[in-house]
């Protein structure tokens, strides 16, 4: 045959590079039921469809030639679910995935590719952070620079998953993202725990520095958590579905089940009568979506907020909501700020947002104020306004203040309530108090004449007689209800595309 | 047995004492009631445990993250 010898050759480099680091390192990994970057790319996408970009590549330095495989970094193009997407796959096996010249050459090539030509982009995450000795010195540490670019609009989708040690520029990959999942193990900071115990003397637990609890309930930097690396990806794939290729696309609309109508028959049931009660409104919100259809995010961090991935007949969308469960509803900083980032990713990729209101308001008080609620009122309403998807707001129960506004009322393409509604400038039985300054316990009598009169305007009918609620409806026809108003305001004259005026706004919400 | 204390996660008033001491708790039920935003918000056990002690009062005003009872698990 001709050319046998380089054939052979070709051969064997190809097998040698796909081996990545050392066997007694992934033997390790595989001992702790820790999947490889490359069992990782196989199980995230179709199979036999991985297109590799650099298996070839190495270090910079010709002196790490042999033990840089890949440069850490398994890169290239897959289809996941028939859909083609940009991968980087972090090898940790490789010199730690750590962070240098060709490493950030590859994940910068696959992402721009992505970005000019429409395809997601999905980072399977592990970093040790800036290499030794690559960053070394001025020049080193300048070099990184020179390559580097930190800023992203927000034209595909990102995704990443935190899936071991993840320091320095992987950590910024994954804030960097729209979405992010993080297995139970991982750890994501900027610096591991021995730089910061010779940095600033503090010696701590890993899981304490940047570990899953840290994130998906103290920073909200992690949108998901998932038990092992197999339901990582699981996740990818799953977030992926509510998302288009890219944002001047729509997403799919799917089938949904034939008995999806069941769950909303039974709304009433739901919600309590008695105004002071409070309830779950993920379980109005389970009803109102296609059966199986919420994708929680963020569902450990902020709890007052609700904000999920769902589909109403068929049709992708983002539900915000206030939940009376956690703190009244009442909107405290961080539920703000998981709010303004949740409106980026929907404005950025067409979903409409469907917000459902139950709220006292805002959370007042010195701890919020100290927490700066005013600039985080006013980043959440900036959000809001500059958004161009269809939104559509949707009051349950009561609704007052500021909180009206910035949960959509008066802001959306719509503003419709439930004829359990109750909007008003704030609580009654609060109004009365500063209004008039009486209190229940020094004149009951004229404290329950005095409330009735604040109350008197403020039903879900006095919102729509000057027509700023379009709608006033049974809870029963809730999904029916969005239905059409997703279909009245569908942006057609765009193709459902939006303005994306978001879509440079700042990553870590 | 490993004791925990649990805090209120919001300011408000103690409206009602639900759980007395040596009460066993399934996760999610309440320890208490506050009054909070004109809404009755529970605090609740965060999960199945048995009450030590209450450590505030019906009446009181507790601030966001001040410890309100000892349980057990």
């Amino acid at each position: 045959m001709a050319f046998e010898k380089e054939l052979e050759a070709f051969q064997r480099r190809s097998e040698a590079a796909r081996a990545m680091g050392s066997p007694k390192r992934l033997a390790e990994r595989k001992a702790a039921g820790i999947l490889n970057a490359r069992e990782r790319v196989d199980l995230l996408v179709d199979h036999g469809t991985f297109e590799e970009a650099g298996l070839f590549a190495r270090s910079i330095r010709p002196e790490a030639a042999d033990v840089s495989n890949g440069d850490g970094v398994v890169s290239g193009f897959g289809h996941v679910d028939g859909r083609l997407v940009g991968i980087n796959a972090a090898d940790f096996t490789v010199l730690g995935s750590s962070s240098a010249a060709i490493h950030g050459k590859k994940q910068s090539f696959v992402r721009n590719a992505a970005a000019a030509n429409g395809h997601p982009v999905i980072n399977l995450m592990e970093c040790a952070g800036g290499r030794i000795p690559d960053i070394m010195g001025a020049a080193g540490i300048g070099a990184s620079g020179e390559i580097a670019r930190y800023s992203r609009r927000r034209t595909t989708p990102a995704i990443s998953a935190v899936m071991g040690l993840t320091y320095g520029g992987g950590a910024f990959t994954c804030i960097n993202s729209d979405l992010v999942v993080m297995r139970k193990g991982a750890v994501l900071a900027v610096s591991s725990q021995m730089a910061t115990s010779v940095a600033i003397g503090e010696e701590m637990d890993p899981q304490d520095l940047g570990g899953w609890r840290h994130h998906s309930e103290g920073t909200g930097f992690v949108h998901a958590v998932a038990d092992t690396d197999e339901d990582c990806v699981a996740w990818v794939k799953r977030a992926l579905s509510y998302l288009p290729d890219h944002a001047n696309a729509v997403t799919p609309r799917t089938e949904f089940a034939a008995d999806a109508e069941a769950a909303v028959a039974g709304i009433l049931d739901l919600v309590p009568e008695q105004r002071g009660k409070t309830y779950d409104m993920r379980k109005v919100i389970a009803a109102i979506a296609d059966p199986g259809s919420v994708l929680p995010i963020k569902d450990r961090f902020a709890k007052v907020a609700v904000t999920c991935l769902a589909r109403i007949r068929g049709r992708a969308v983002g539900i915000i909501a206030t939940n009376p469960m956690f703190k009244g509803g009442a909107l405290d900083p961080d539920s703000c700020d998981k709010i303004a980032g949740f409106i980026v990713l929907c404005d950025s990729f067409n979903l409409p947002i469907v917000f459902l209101a139950d709220t006292p308001g805002f959370l007042v008080g010195l701890e919020s104020e100290k927490k700066r609620l005013a600039g985080k009122i006013m980043n959440f309403m900036a959000a809001l306004e500059l958004s161009t998807v269809p939104k559509i707001a949707l009051i349950l129960r009561k609704s007052f203040g500021q909180a009206y506004l910035n949960m959509g009322g008066g802001k959306s393409d719509t503003t419709a309530t439930w004829f359990t509604g109750e909007i008003s400038f704030m609580d009654p039985a609060v109004a009365v108090n500063i209004v008039y300054a009486v209190k229940r316990e020094d004149d009951p009598e004229r404290f329950e004449q005095l409330a009735r009169e604040v109350s008197k305007d403020t039903s879900a009918y006095d919102l729509a007689a000057p027509f700023m609620a379009h709608a006033v409806i049974d809870p029963r026809e809730t999904r029916a209800y969005l239905d059409r108003q997703l279909d009245i305001f569908s942006r057609s004259l765009t193709g459902g595309v939006g303005a994306h005026r978001l879509a440079d706004w700042p990553p870590a919400f | 047995m490993k004791q925990q204390k649990v805090a209120s996660e919001i300011t408000g008033k103690v409206w009602k004492i639900v759980g007395a001491p040596g009460a066993s708790l399934a996760e999610d039920d309440p320890i208490l009631i506050l009054e909070s935003m004109k809404m009755e918000i529970p605090v609740s056990a965060p999960l199945d445990c048995r009450i030590v002690e209450i450590l505030v009062a019906e009446g009181d005003t507790v601030s966001e993250g001040q410890l309100v009872a000892v349980i057990e698990a």
